[in-house]
């Protein structure tokens, strides 16, 4: 198993938001989470991730407790996230941005932008151009290839095709799906139809806790058989 | 109109000095959310050092100023580690009570060494240069010749360095920097004693313009206050601007007003800064 998830309490100030919450992911595996606005799935995800401390439970990667750890050292044994916001460095370029990456995870420049690149051929002219003129796709592709970067063991992905055109989504679909054989994802998802065809399996969240987990393929490929339940 | 350039020069001159001290403290404020009153008492120890040096001693200036910087480095490092590094995070109240503290104690050392009276350093230079009618003392040009190369090598440093990118990139979203790996507090570290080395300078430079009294670091913290807020907290280029403005009405006040209503008018031109600006303008 590659991450567990045990009983997770979460709290901001006296408000809980996560109740007893548990998963658990394998290797390969593309689980999404879904759930309506203020379901706890932001915050599951920013758990998992490092950026909050849970009040109670605990979650292991590869073995390890991770919680409490500092955000460097999650990020540094494997895990990495994707904001929901698209929060790329925008007083740097595409380039820059890609440096900063390649830096902890000791990979060359040239062999991290291969890897941006090849996720989308797109970035090759756009290098040199400041992130904050990126358009929301592009800088969804920048974050993604960017997490790509020193070869992570998950990725934690937030809303990754909120707030994009049509046709973007598309491609961000496209993206994830060819990703799938190579990494283990945990991706938080609104749409649906993005989920149909993107998961494995699939943990409904409600006010905070899994109100159910569904693994069976054909129920998965049709969100009409649980869209009513989020 | 000779007079009125004489006084803009005059006034870039202060705009350079308090830029070269201004920009450790809008980095410190931008990067780490630390309001640091200890960066006056580096300003202080600068130019008591260039005057232990230079005057004490019988050294010449420049040995004097490169003392200056080098004594404020292991300063600021054990102002960083031991008190700055303990306030990341915590309420800004701590912040301003703990480094106002070490900027009393600082002040009060210095009286302890070197007495409550003034001590004037004379003008390392001592020469006027003549530019058609105007005349200015060298020292003064080689003020703001020296500003003028501290904000180019300040711009490239934040341009090409890994050091200066994971900087900037921090002061946008520090949170961001971390998930990538990267302990963002020992390149903001780096920046802050880098700003304080500034300071020290910054104190050298005033040194022969004024006269050194122990609580010398009081005065300009909140003049470079000043410039920082109405430049923006962390902003390289708005600190820069904001300094040789604020410089200039300094000088144009002193000129043309009331001399000694020079310091209140910079504080007018903040004030006016923050009525104006919107709420939500980039900081």
């Amino acid at each position: 198993m590659l991450l567990s998830v045990d009983n997770l309490d979460v709290r901001y100030g006296h408000a809980q938001v996560l109740h007893d919450v548990s998963m658990h992911l394998n290797q390969g595996e593309l689980v999404c989470v879904v759930g309506r606005n203020g379901a706890g799935k932001t915050t599951l995800l920013k758990t998992i991730g490092g950026f909050m401390k849970p009040a109670a439970g605990s979650v292991n990667f590869q073995g390890k407790r991770i919680d409490g750890q500092p955000l460097e050292q999650v990020a540094l044994s494997g895990l990495k996230y994707v904001y929901q916001d698209k929060r790329v460095f925008g007083e740097l370029t595409v380039r820059e941005n890609i440096e900063l990456a390649a830096y902890p995870s000791h990979e060359s420049l040239d062999q991290a932008i291969a890897k941006v690149v090849a996720i989308h051929p797109k970035m090759q002219k756009l290098l040199d151009a400041k992130a904050k003129g990126l358009s929301g796709g592009e800088r969804q592709i920048l974050l993604i290839g960017r997490a790509l970067i020193g070869d992570p063991k998950l990725l934690l992905i937030d809303e990754p095709t909120e707030g994009l055109a049509a046709i973007i989504i598309g491609e961000i679909i496209n993206i994830l799906a060819a990703m799938k054989s190579k990494i283990t994802m945990v991706v938080v998802e609104q749409n649906l139809a993005t989920v149909s065809r993107l998961a494995d399996r699939v943990y409904v969240m409600k006010e905070g806790v899994f109100s159910r987990e569904i693994t069976d393929p054909e129920i998965i490929a049709n969100p009409a058989a649980y869209e009513d339940e989020l | 109109m000779i007079n009125f350039i004489q006084s803009i020069l005059y006034g870039l001159t202060i705009g350079g000095i308090l830029y070269i001290i201004s920009i450790g403290l809008s980095l410190t404020f931008g990067a780490m959310g630390i309001v640091n009153f200890a960066h006056g008492l580096i300003y202080a120890v600068g130019a008591y050092a260039l005057y232990s040096v230079a005057t004490l001693l019988g050294a010449n200036f420049l040995v004097g100023a490169l003392a200056a910087v080098a004594v404020s480095i292991p300063l600021a490092y054990l102002i960083e580690r031991f008190i700055i590094r303990r306030l990341y995070g915590q309420s800004i109240d701590y912040a301003i009570i703990a480094t106002y503290a070490v900027l009393l104690i600082g002040a009060d050392a210095l009286k302890w060494f070197f007495g409550a009276s003034p001590l004037p350093i004379s003008d390392p230079v001592g020469e006027l240069w003549y530019f058609g009618g105007l005349q200015m003392p060298a020292f003064r040009v080689i003020i703001i010749a020296l500003s003028v190369l501290v904000f180019l090598g300040l711009s490239l440093f934040f341009k090409k360095t890994l050091v200066g990118k994971i900087v900037v990139a921090g002061l946008q979203d520090r949170e961001a920097v971390r998930s990538l790996g990267i302990k963002v507090e020992r390149y903001f570290a780096i920046v802050f004693v880098i700003g304080s080395a500034l300071a020290a300078l910054g104190g050298v430079l005033y040194a022969p313009l004024s006269t050194l009294d122990p609580y010398m670091g009081f005065e300009i913290i909140i003049l470079c206050f000043a410039v920082v807020i109405v430049g923006g907290m962390g902003n390289l280029r708005g600190t820069a601007i904001a300094a040789f403005t604020l410089g200039m009405v300094h000088s144009l006040t002193a000129a043309y007003l009331v001399s000694s209503a020079a310091d209140a008018m910079v504080y007018v031109v903040m004030a006016v800064v923050l009525i104006f600006r919107p709420i939500d303008a980039p900081a």
